[in-house]
Formats: structure tokens, C-alpha cells, sequence
């Protein structure tokens, strides 16, 4: 049967769409509050029922009736198989390698996928300064797969980020500093990483050598125009195409089923 | 050890010190204890030390009003309605706060340490990020980790090679010890065991990780009712030193099957906090212009509370209008 995909959608949208299109069935995905958990949600009730969630306050596989407005909320907790707390949710799911899939945001990135969440400018004097790491390095370091959903901007897309918050493919091994494959440095306890990127412009991934380039862009939106916001030289030559756009059944669930009291949707 | 000693809330704020290194109970905006953070700023504490798995409104609250020295965490906001710490951003940029960051497993390996009476907690969680780049190590920096200091530990973190299962470099996280734990709990019985309803956050080590605990309780109930389902409790009341007795006292953040979190009170809070001037006018209106909690729930008004109130089969409000639609 064909698709019938929506005519009218906004950005927000097609983010949560693609995001949830991600996940596979039976993945255990560890998301954060905002986007991720409207992705892991819309990919429960689309074609994924098998998947299940685990939110770093420790609930573990919730069933919320009503959408969590952050990751500690008692909604998370509802049917949930586990209502643990933050020693189960990061050391006994995450450490002992039970998750498939990570859904984290970031103020910044680089083209080995190292991100920022921590300060704007020099660390020891920071012109700004952001919420901090949270759990977003640590289900970074560990999920088989983890996927970014960002804003798409120059100054955001860096050639190299103010903080390494979240590790990517390539980072500093400490206490040297030198940089190297993320596999020198995770050695044989996670073999995981960045494996896309989600912005309001297109969808990125990882080549070989742990280099970001754009797999789809957005409809509306060129390759070119993509490129011309990302600070760093951006490899564009694999680009597939546009990216699928959301279904009418999509969108319907999304405000429907996942939230309807337009939490985090406009 | 023995049973905790009740006592009311400006008894309990007055044993914390200056300088005194603390930890809090609950999750970002979930399970504060709010009314003894206010009670602090009213007491003019200062130069505190704090260890947070996460820090959250309360956080905002203590930076703001000048009491943080020291902060080792490794995030505050106030999840949807308030995308930053404004109050802490302000200190480390200004250079009034010294900021330790981590990531949120770290914390938990550093708090785990504590409670379990290891001097370290083993960890590969968040290796190569700069939070273990020696140059960003500020309480190094502030030449802090001389050993004068018993509650700072002489190194941010160690790295050692796994020689049992060579599986390659591990990253060693120092204990945390507070002072103080200060705990907001769901129930205590009246000989101190206490019971929190839905997620455990990191409550627990945080009770177990600091030499003295105090209990901010929304309610005390007998010890006999908690000991019917002793598999649902979460500390036994020779680990708790104080209590105290406070409905509501962890507005605005959240209480599971008491409260939900106060979306529109967090909210005006966080526009307030991101000037100084705009900080100090909401804390004479909410911290200086009441006198107790007493008169704080009073100045939230019933209409405000019983909105809050949760459903008690699930746990939060169902009267709260949450989003747009």
C-alpha cells in the first residue's frame, strides 16, 4: 500500500518522525526529556510495540498513560516493569549493556560527533554556560547506537567544539590528551558510538573513519544549503536524497496519541 | 545511632554550618526539600560545598541567594520550564562559585563510593570528554586538592588498565562523603525507617554516602505500618539523624502521590533568576516576606495546592494544565 504522507507538517514534525524511524523493534532506548522521548514513543505506536524505554531517573520499560514531562516524572513510572533509580538506569542497564539506542540533543558538534552540552567559550572562562553533561556522555559511551537531534546553524556545526561534553569517534585520551579512534579509549568495555544526527535541515551519519556526512536532507531544503551551515567542510557526496517525508498517520499520532496536551509540540 | 531525634525545621537549618558540604534527595525537579532550602537562605548560610548527582531548582534557589562556594555536579536547569541554571552559570562565569563538573554517571559512581564505604567506585562511563581534561580541574585550580581539605579528594579521577579481563583502561571515581545528607522523604515511621514512593533517584546512597541525615518528611506514620512491607522501604531510622515533619515541603518540585510539580511557580522563578536584581525581588517576595513554611503554603493559597494534589492510584495531578492544547 502506498504512503499517504502529510502535505502539512512542521519542522518540529518531520525531527520527531525520522528520530522514531531510527528505532528498530525490541530496542532498548535510553532517551532524554523533550524530542527523544516523543520519538521513542511515536516509534512504540507506529510499527515498532516492542521496543521499550528506559529513563535515566530509573523507571524502567514505563507505560505513561499520560506523556512525562521530564525524565523524573511519576508518569515515567506508570506500569513500568522497574521504577528503580539512577544506580540501575546507569550501571545496571546501561553499563552492563542492555541498550541499543540513544536519543541525546547538544548545543554543539564536531565532524567526529564529539558534543557540547557544557559552556560556550574557554572552560576555565566561559562565556556562557549551559545545563551541564547530565547523562548524555554516558549513555553516549555505552548505547550501541546514538542518535543526536539537534539545531542545524554555523555556529553550532564546528570544526572543533568549545567543551567535548559527549564523546565521539575521534577524542582526546586522557591523561595524555592525544586524540584517537574512541575504540583506544573504550577498549573492550563499549564498541558503540554516534550514528546520526538529526537536524531541521537534514539527516547525518558516520563513513568509516567516524566522519559525519549528510545521508538525506529535508524537503525544501538543498545539500548545498546544508553544508553552508556547518563551520567544518561537510561531505555531501553520499547525500541519498530527501528524507522520507511523515505519514498522515504519523502526525495524527504524534498529537494524538503522544501529546496531546502539547507538552513539548507547539 | 538509635532513633532520629524530631525536631523542627529551623532547629534542623540551624545545625548545618558554613562551609558545611551537602547533598540533597530527589531528581532535578522531583523530591527537593524546598522549605529547608529556603530556611537556609532566611539563615544566611554561606559558602557551602555541595555535592549534587544533578542539581534542579533548589540549586538555583542556594546560588542565587549567594550561599554556594563550591559546586560538584554535573547538571541544573529545571527540565521544561526552565532550560538553565541561570544562578549557577552566573557564579562560575562571575567566578564566585567554583563549578566541578561530571557527567551523571560519574556522580553516581562518586556517590556509590561513598555509601558503600570504598575510597573509589570503577567506571568506563563519559572516558575522552573533557571533563577529565587536568586543565579544567577547578578545584585543582584552586588549590583545593592539597589534602588540607578531608572532603576533597587529591585527584579528580584516576585511570587504571583492567589486568583482571584486559579490557582496557577504566576510569577510578573518588567517594563522596557529605556532611549532610538532606533528605525530603514520602513517609517515615515514627522510629525513623523511611519509604519513598516511586523512583529511587539516588536517595538511598545519598542517605548512606553523608556522616548526618536529616529527614524532611511529608508525613510521619507509624514504624509498624512501613514494617508491613519491609521490601518497599529504602533506609532503616538508625541511618537518619533528624527529622522533621513538613506537608508540602517540597514545593514547587514534585512529590509522587502527594503533589505534582508547581509548572507555573518554577517557571516565574527562572525568569526571575537570571538577573541578580530580578532574583533578589523574588526571594523577598517568597523567601524574606514569609516567615516560615506555614506561611508560605498559606501564601500559595488552597485553590493553587489542591490543583497540585495527585490522583492517588497515579500518583500526579490530573487538574494541572501542562502544555498549550
Amino acid at each position: 500500500m502506498a504512503k499517504n504522507y502529510a502535505t502539512n507538517y512542521k519542522p518540529v514534525d518531520l525531527l520527531a518522525v525520522a528520530a522514531a524511524r531510527e528505532v528498530n523493534d525490541g530496542d532498548v532506548v535510553f532517551a532524554g526529556t523533550g524530542l527523544p522521548m516523543l520519538a521513542i514513543l511515536l516509534a512504540q505506536v507506529t510499527d515498532k510495540p516492542n521496543a521499550v524505554c528506559i529513563y535515566e531517573a530509573g523507571s524502567v520499560d514505563g507505560r505513561a498513560l499520560d506523556l512525562p514531562a521530564s525524565v523524573g516524572d511519576s508518569r515515567c513510572a506508570w506500569q513500568a516493569s522497574i521504577a528503580a533509580g539512577l544506580t540501575e538506569a546507569f550501571y545496571g542497564q546501561l553499563h552492563c549493556g542492555y541498550v541499543d539506542l540513544g536519543f541525546l540533543g547538544g548545543a554543539e558538534i564536531d565532524q567526529y560527533g564529539n558534543v557540547n552540552t557544557t559552556v560556550v567559550g574557554d572552560y576555565s572562562a566561559p562565556s556562557k554556560r549551559f545545563t551541564g553533561s547530565g547523562g548524555n556522555p554516558d549513555i553516549n559511551s555505552f548505547a550501541k547506537r546514538t542518535v543526536f537531534i539537534m539545531v542545524q546553524e554555523k555556529r553550532r556545526f564546528k570544526e572543533h567544539v568549545d567543551y567535548i561534553t559527549s564523546p565521539g569517534w575521534r577524542l582526546p585520551k586522557w591523561p595524555s590528551g592525544e586524540f584517537v579512534h574512541r575504540r583506544e579509549v573504550f577498549g573492550k568495555f563499549a564498541e558503540g558510538g554516534p550514528t546520526a544526527v538529526i537536524t531541521n535541515m537534514g539527516v547525518f551519519r558516520f563513513d568509516e573513519n567516524g566522519v559525519i556526512y549528510l545521508d538525506t536532507v529535508h524537503p525544501g531544503f538543498t545539500a548545498e544549503q546544508v553544508k553552508d551551515n556547518c563551520s567544518f567542510d561537510l561531505n555531501i557526496s553520499r547525500c541519498k536524497g530527501e528524507t522520507e517525508k511523515p505519514t498522515e498517520e504519523e502526525i495524527y499520532l504524534l498529537y494524538n496519541r503522544v501529546d496531546p496536551e502539547g507538552i513539548f509540540l507547539p | 545511632m538509635g532513633k532520629p531525634q524530631k525536631v523542627t525545621l529551623k532547629e534542623a537549618v540551624a545545625l548545618i554550618n558554613d562551609g558545611d558540604f551537602l547533598t540533597f534527595s530527589g531528581f532535578t525537579i522531583w523530591r527537593r526539600p524546598m522549605a529547608f532550602v529556603y530556611e537556609m537562605v532566611r539563615q544566611g548560610k554561606k559558602d557551602l560545598h555541595l555535592f549534587e548527582v544533578n542539581g534542579g531548582t533548589h540549586t538555583e534557589v542556594l546560588a542565587g541567594a549567594g550561599c554556594i562556594k563550591m559546586w560538584e555536579s554535573c547538571w541544573v536547569g529545571h527540565e521544561l520550564y526552565g532550560k538553565l541554571g541561570e544562578a549557577v552559570a552566573r557564579g562560575q562565569i562571575e567566578g564566585s562559585i567554583i563549578v566541578e563538573d561530571y557527567s551523571h554517571a560519574q556522580c553516581v559512581a562518586r556517590l556509590l563510593a561513598g555509601a558503600y564505604g570504598l575510597p573509589f567506585f570503577p567506571t568506563a562511563l563519559s572516558m575522552g570528554t573533557d571533563i577529565l581534561n587536568p586543565k579544567f580541574d577547578n578545584l585543582k585550580k584552586a588549590g583545593l586538592r592539597d589534602g588540607s581539605n578531608p572532603k576533597i579528594p587529591m585527584i579528580k579521577y584516576d585511570i587504571i588498565q583492567d589486568k583482571m579481563y584486559n579490557k582496557g583502561d577504566i576510569l577510578l571515581m573518588p567517594a563522596a562523603n557529605p556532611d549532610w545528607a538532606i533528605i525530603y522523604a514520602s513517609q517515615v515511621g515514627d522510629e525513623g525507617t523511611v519509604r519513598m514512593f516511586a523512583q529511587r533517584y539516588v536517595d538511598m546512597e545519598a542517605i548512606k554516602a553523608a556522616d548526618k541525615v536529616i529527614v524532611i518528611a511529608e508525613e510521619i506514620v507509624p514504624d509498624s505500618y512501613l514494617r508491613q512491607e519491609p521490601e518497599k522501604n529504602m533506609a532503616t531510622g538508625y541511618a537518619i539523624d533528624y527529622v522533621v515533619e513538613l506537608p508540602w515541603s517540597a514545593h514547587p518540585t514534585g512529590s509522587q502521590f502527594y503533589y505534582d510539580v508547581d509548572a507555573d511557580f518554577i517557571k516565574a522563578f527562572y525568569t526571575a533568576s537570571k538577573s541578580k536584581e530580578t532574583f533578589d525581588q523574588w526571594a523577598a517576595e517568597w523567601i524574606f516576606g514569609v516567615a516560615s513554611h506555614e506561611e508560605y503554603i498559606e501564601k500559595l493559597g488552597v485553590n493553587r495546592l489542591t490543583k497540585l494534589k495527585a490522583n492517588s492510584v497515579l500518583g500526579y495531578s490530573t487538574a494541572v494544565k501542562r502544555g498549550t492544547r
